[in-house]
């Protein structure tokens, strides 16, 4: 079964969305921010990481451009729920989350979703993201 | 030493005066020695030719021979001309003149002097020289007649120079006027240029060189002065009408900014939420999935669901003004269609007592948007609106309309309006209209007249944030008990725009 990596910043995000992953059937680990995510695909690759986008420490688009850099094979979902609020030092060009998320799939991000979401939504985003047909 | 200070007329006047005062006695002066020694030289020419012709018939003629001749001639001296008094004294005897003046008596001696003597007589004696007698004749003149005519001559004198010295202090009075009055003109000017009117002429027109160049030299100085007056005076217009702009651009400015940190708070909060809202969405599906198929706690946890997804719809209403709504991709399209389409889903929601009117004035450019948001943000309004009507009675209109850039727009005072020409959706209701409080807050979130459980107080944050996305600018006038409209005012799109939109349309249609 395929092994997904959570980068979420809310403890209560991260431990929901694991059950819900864990539920139906994926490996499931979690890391607060991205530096920690990094040190942790280091140790061991997954298939799929999940990524917030507005985090302290790393920004999100700056998680996911040095994930495509080191572990290409790595399928990236990004997830934001609203703008530019000030929680981060990350200084974007843009301050939107439309902006945020343009920023994400231009990173390398292979699908996009906004909070809330459903279990559905999610499901369809991963196989959105694992298919198989990107061209080079 | 006190200053004396006079017209310029009584100036003149009194010159003339002074000057007179001085001519006037000296020429009195004068005039009376002249007179006088005429009349004494010729009156004591006159006595002593008479007198001699007396003396020449005494000595000549026989007169002395006979008493009755010596009368005659006697009598005829007193006779003549002025003569008063007629003696010959004969070898010691006198004979009298019976004609002579009583009261008149011979001094004694002769008395060559006019007005001397003691007496107004002037007195002659005469030798007479014939032989068998030694005579004198004394022969005695009234002066006083030759008196009273040079008292007449100088009594007449004194009126010629008195009408004299009149006529000349008229003269001079009215020479006064006359030169005073080019310069009595240049004070009245002067006076009621320093009141304030400023296009009175400085010319004069006088025969006085020296005054018409001064005239002259002041109109130009005036020129000078009304241009640089003019010039101030539209200094300061412009100033003030800068300030006005200033002030209305700074109160434009300070309430976009408030929209904005309203915008960016929303964003906040709405952030927080969706990090809220997703593990409560999430582990409310998760334990739907473990409970019982009809089950009490199944049917609440729905609810949960159902109430989280209230929330969601709330918070993606609060990012649409904050215009964090991940939207748009907008084209050129016409808002005509829109418009009905609007009216079409809005005619369903108000009761029918609500007069729905349209009033398209012709074809007009396209403009940048997106249709479902433009529907969106004309229900919006058409809401709020329906909801000023109260009862449900009034009429709402629908309006769209070209305006060049160069008419009415949004004002300069609206950041960001184009300069270019505007296509026009106006909204108008016959509501309750507002007030100048309420319509500065209206596009607040959460701000609403309505009484608390009447509307979330989004909708037309939601019509700020779709507007702001599209470039266009709202412009709302309220009137309280006459009604409200809100005006939107989309930058139109040019004939190259509208190629654009034929090249996507045919791209569209090749893909």
């Amino acid at each position: 079964m395929k092994s997904v990596l959570i980068i979420e910043d809310e403890a209560a995000i991260r431990r929901v969305l694991t059950r819900v992953l864990e539920r139906v059937g994926f490996t499931v680990r979690t890391a607060e921010n991205g530096d920690d995510a990094l040190q942790q695909l280091r140790a061991e690759e997954v298939d799929i990481v999940i990524t917030d986008i507005i985090m302290p420490k790393m920004h999100g688009v700056d998680a996911i451009k040095r994930i495509v850099k080191e572990f290409s094979r790595v399928r990236i979902i990004a997830i934001s729920g609203g703008g530019n609020f000030g929680i981060t030092d990350y200084k974007p060009d843009a301050i939107t989350t439309s902006a945020y998320l343009a920023a994400a799939r231009k990173a390398g991000a292979h699908a996009l979703l906004t909070k809330p979401f459903l279990t559905r939504d999610i499901l369809q985003a991963i196989s959105l993201a694992t298919r198989d047909v990107r061209p080079h | 030493m006190a200053r004396i200070d006079f017209s310029i007329t009584r100036g003149i006047a009194l010159v003339v005066i002074a000057l007179h005062a001085i001519v006037l006695p000296v020429l009195y002066y004068g005039l009376s020695l002249v007179v006088s020694h005429s009349h004494s030289d010729l009156f004591i020419q006159h006595v002593r030719t008479l007198s001699r012709n007396i003396a020449d018939e005494l000595e000549l003629g026989d007169s002395l021979e006979s008493p009755q001749r010596l009368a005659d001639v006697l009598d005829l001296a007193v006779l003549n001309g002025d003569g008063v008094y007629a003696e010959l004294i004969d070898n010691g005897h006198s004979i009298l003149s019976e004609l002579s003046a009583k009261n008149v008596h011979w001094p004694g001696h002769q008395d060559y002097g006019f007005t001397t003597g003691g007496s107004e007589i002037y007195f002659i004696e005469l030798p007479i020289s014939r032989p068998g007698h030694t005579a004198e004749l004394r022969l005695g003149f009234d002066e006083s007649p030759t008196i009273e005519q040079i008292h007449l001559a100088m009594r007449h004198t004194i009126w010629a120079l008195s009408a004299y010295l009149c006529v000349a202090v008229a003269v001079a009075v009215g020479a006064g006027y006359w030169m005073a009055r080019p310069v009595v003109q240049l004070k009245q000017i002067a006076r009621r240029i320093a009141s304030g009117d400023y296009v009175q002429s400085l010319r004069l027109v006088t025969r006085f060189r020296e005054l018409n160049e001064l005239g002259s030299d002041l109109d130009n100085m005036r020129n000078e002065l009304v241009g640089v007056n003019e010039r101030l005076q539209a200094e300061n217009k412009e100033r003030a009408a800068a300030e006005g702009r200033h002030r209305h651009l700074e109160i434009r400015l300070r309430h976009r900014q408030r929209l904005e940190t309203v915008g960016t708070l929303a964003g906040g909060i709405a952030h927080e939420f969706n990090n809220v809202l997703l593990p409560i969405v999430l582990a409310t599906e998760l334990a739907i999935a473990d409970a019982a198929d009809e089950s009490a706690v199944r049917l609440d946890l729905e609810d949960v669901l159902a109430s989280a997804y209230r929330a969601k719809d709330v918070v993606e209403k609060i990012l649409t003004f904050s215009r964090d709504s991940g939207v748009p991709e907008l084209e050129w399209i016409d808002l005509e269609p829109v418009i009905h389409e609007a009216l079409r889903l809005f005619v369903a929601l108000v009761p029918a007592t609500v007069d729905l009117r349209t009033d398209i004035a012709g074809p007009c450019p396209p403009v940048k948007a997106d249709a479902a948001l433009a529907i969106q943000l004309i229900m919006n309004i058409c809401t709020n609106a329906y909801q000023s009507l109260g009862g449900g009675q009034g009429v709402l209109t629908i309006g769209l309309a070209t305006r060049p850039g160069s008419g009415p727009g949004p004002g300069p005072d609206v950041i960001g309006a184009s300069s270019g020409d505007y296509v026009v959706l106006s909204i108008a209701d016959t509501g309750h209209g507002m007030d100048a409080v309420t319509k500065e807050r209206i596009f607040e979130p959460f701000f609403t007249t309505r009484e608390v459980g009447g509307g979330t107080g989004l909708g037309l944050s939601v019509v700020h944030g779709i507007a702001e996305s599209f470039g266009a600018s709202i412009v709302v006038d309220s009137t309280p008990g006459l009604g409200t409209t809100f005006h939107i005012f989309f930058p139109a799109g040019s004939k190259s725009s509208v190629e654009e939109r034929m090249l996507q349309t045919h791209e569209g249609a090749n893909t």
